[in-house]
């Protein structure tokens, strides 16, 4: 077997096991339980919003999580020193993340669809969600690297919620008008997310679309280079503890 | 196997220097035991020959090729023996084996190994279920799942009873037997004097001596012979050079004499050396 498929299945039993596939099914059917109750007779434009707060802050997590307890059983020293290359290493973790998202979209807009109407491309909202989801995958292992234990990992989150997340959403919202904010914001890249994910609904103009798509992709390539060539300096403090 | 040529290296976060220029090399075959006190730079050398650690100064060769221009595939041909866990603690050991076996193209009886190191029963426990001796033991079996060439063992035998002790270093002889070669790190004098073939005992960073046991014995040696006898009925001790004993007329003249009490020989053990070597003899 090739080293990508054994490490898919090595981490797919492993976030069985450490219960994290458990919690993550556990936050879908709470997206679940926010769109039952929902008042809005037409969720179109919730559905979006809870697949941005599932793409982007549950998928930092998965990566941090699964790194946080690779580096805590001494675990990660061992892979360190198997054949394992860092591409695959990589690969494997973002995989397993946009899985796990795939698998939350899939499971809200069956919901959806039998519950509430919903007028979403499915398959639009399938490419945005992957999208979103390798980007803050990759998001999870800048801030996996520069955190030394769990504590300073959500702080570096709640940095990045702060900084980036919920200025997106007051915008979005119409919460925080003003004409300079709204264009700064076009630097976050969760302005991006949220931009991509509403495409869906087709309520967005082509060009906000290219400029979602080009600040995903390019971003995700840039911050996948970057997690490669950052990643022996990482593995150098992880392993030589 | 290894040629190390003044290896230096700094922590990142640290101001001075951990190894201050290391040279060594390592026979194909043998049983090469890295000694000195704590916080030394055993460790850390380990570290550095495994790949760990990457920013060191110096040269290493390994089979007559730079360690730096090796990819992963380095680590098909070696095994490394941690002196902590590091295994996926909510997976048993059968699967944490199973999982890593599964990344080399070399692959050992495993089964074997853990039924001699006494863990196959438990072999479907969850890791963090395992008793310390046990999670050594298992590491030992992960070191050696890709049947390697070099064998990277830090502090194996510690934390271990003596009877696992014993069955632990009854395979790393072994190991070499087959044609195995070995770096040990350890500071157990017994363990030395049993496995290694030479050693080299770090000071301050650096190699401060780097021979046979028996050699440094030799070098170290002050073999005494002390005899204990009653004289005037009190006890007496006299101490007799071993080297010189057969024309020591006194020796002789008191063993006919006197009413010996016993007569002991004290060779010189590496304990003596390490201490004089490395010259740890208190802190305060
Ligand atoms: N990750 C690290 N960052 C900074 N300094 C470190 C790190 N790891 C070890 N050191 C320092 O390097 C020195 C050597 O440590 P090392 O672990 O190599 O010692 P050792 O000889 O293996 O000791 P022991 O016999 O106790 O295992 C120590 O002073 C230690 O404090
Ligand atoms: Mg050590």
């Amino acid at each position: 077997m090739p080293n990508l498929v054994v490490l898919l299945f090595g981490e797919f039993k492993r976030i069985v096991e450490y219960k994290i596939a458990a919690a993550s099914i556990v936050v879908a059917l709470i997206w679940i339980g926010v769109l039952y109750l929902t008042e809005a007779p037409d969720i179109t434009f919730f559905f979006p919003l809870l697949l941005f707060l599932d793409g982007t802050s549950m998928a930092i997590l998965m990566v941090g999580v699964t790194i946080f307890f690779e580096k805590q059983e001494g675990s990660l020293r061992t892979i360190l020193v198997t054949p394992i290359s860092k591409t695959d290493y990589l690969l494997t973790k973002i995989l397993i993340t946009v899985s796990a998202s795939v698998l939350t979209l899939v499971l809200l807009y069956i919901y959806a669809v039998i519950f509430k109407p919903v007028s979403l491309n499915f398959f639009a909202l399938l490419g945005a969600v992957m999208l979103v989801s390798l980007f803050h995958s990759l998001v999870g292992f800048i801030l996996s690297y520069y955190s030394k234990d769990f504590t300073s990992l959500l702080m570096n989150m709640f940095v990045y919620t702060l900084a980036f997340m919920i200025p997106t959403m007051l915008e979005h919202f119409n919460l925080l008008a003003h004409n300079l904010f709204s264009k700064l914001l076009y630097l976050a890249p969760t302005k991006a997310a949220i931009t991509l994910l509403y495409a869906s609904a087709g309520t967005i103009s082509s060009g906000e679309l290219i400029y979602a798509l080009l600040y995903l992709v390019i971003g995700s390539a840039l911050l996948f280079i970057y997690a490669l060539k950052h990643f022996d300096s990482f593995a150098a403090r992880e392993g030589g503890v | 196997m290894f040629q190390v040529k003044n290896l230096t290296y700094k922590y990142p976060r640290n101001q001075a220097n951990t190894i201050k220029g290391l040279d060594f090399e390592i026979r194909q075959g043998e049983i090469f035991g890295l000694l000195g006190p704590s916080g030394v730079g055993k460790s850390t050398t380990q570290k550095i020959m495994v790949r760990l650690l990457t920013n060191y100064r110096g040269e290493i060769y390994y089979r007559n090729r730079d360690l730096i221009t090796y990819d992963k595939d380095y680590y098909q041909e070696i095994g490394v023996g941690f002196e902590v866990p590091v295994h996926f603690s909510k997976l048993t050991a059968e699967e944490n084996i199973a999982f890593f076996k599964k990344l080399y193209h070399n692959k050992a009886d495993t089964d074997t190994l853990m039924k001699r190191l006494g863990i196959y029963d438990d072999r479907k426990k969850k890791v963090s279920e395992f008793s310390k001796g046990m999670k050594i033991r298992l590491n030992f079996v992960r070191a050696m799942l890709n049947n390697p060439v070099m064998l990277f063992l830090d502090e194996p035998t510690i934390g271990l009873d003596p009877a696992n002790a014993r069955i632990l270093k009854n395979l790393i002889k072994e190991y070499r037997e087959q044609g195995g070669t070995i770096l040990l790190s350890t500071h157990l004098m017994n363990d030395v004097d049993e496995l290694c073939d030479r050693v080299a005992f770090m000071v301050d960073g650096q190699i401060a001596e780097i021979d046979t046991p028996q050699n440094l014995k030799r070098k170290y040696g002050k073999s005494t012979v002390e005899v204990e006898y009653v004289k005037d009925s009190s006890l007496v001790k006299t101490a007799f050079n071993l080297e010189t004993i057969s024309s020591d007329n006194l020796f002789f003249e008191l063993v006919r004499r006197e009413k010996i009490i016993s007569i002991h020989s004290n060779e010189t053990t590496l304990d003596d050396i390490f201490i004089k070597v490395t010259g740890v003899e208190s802190y305060a």
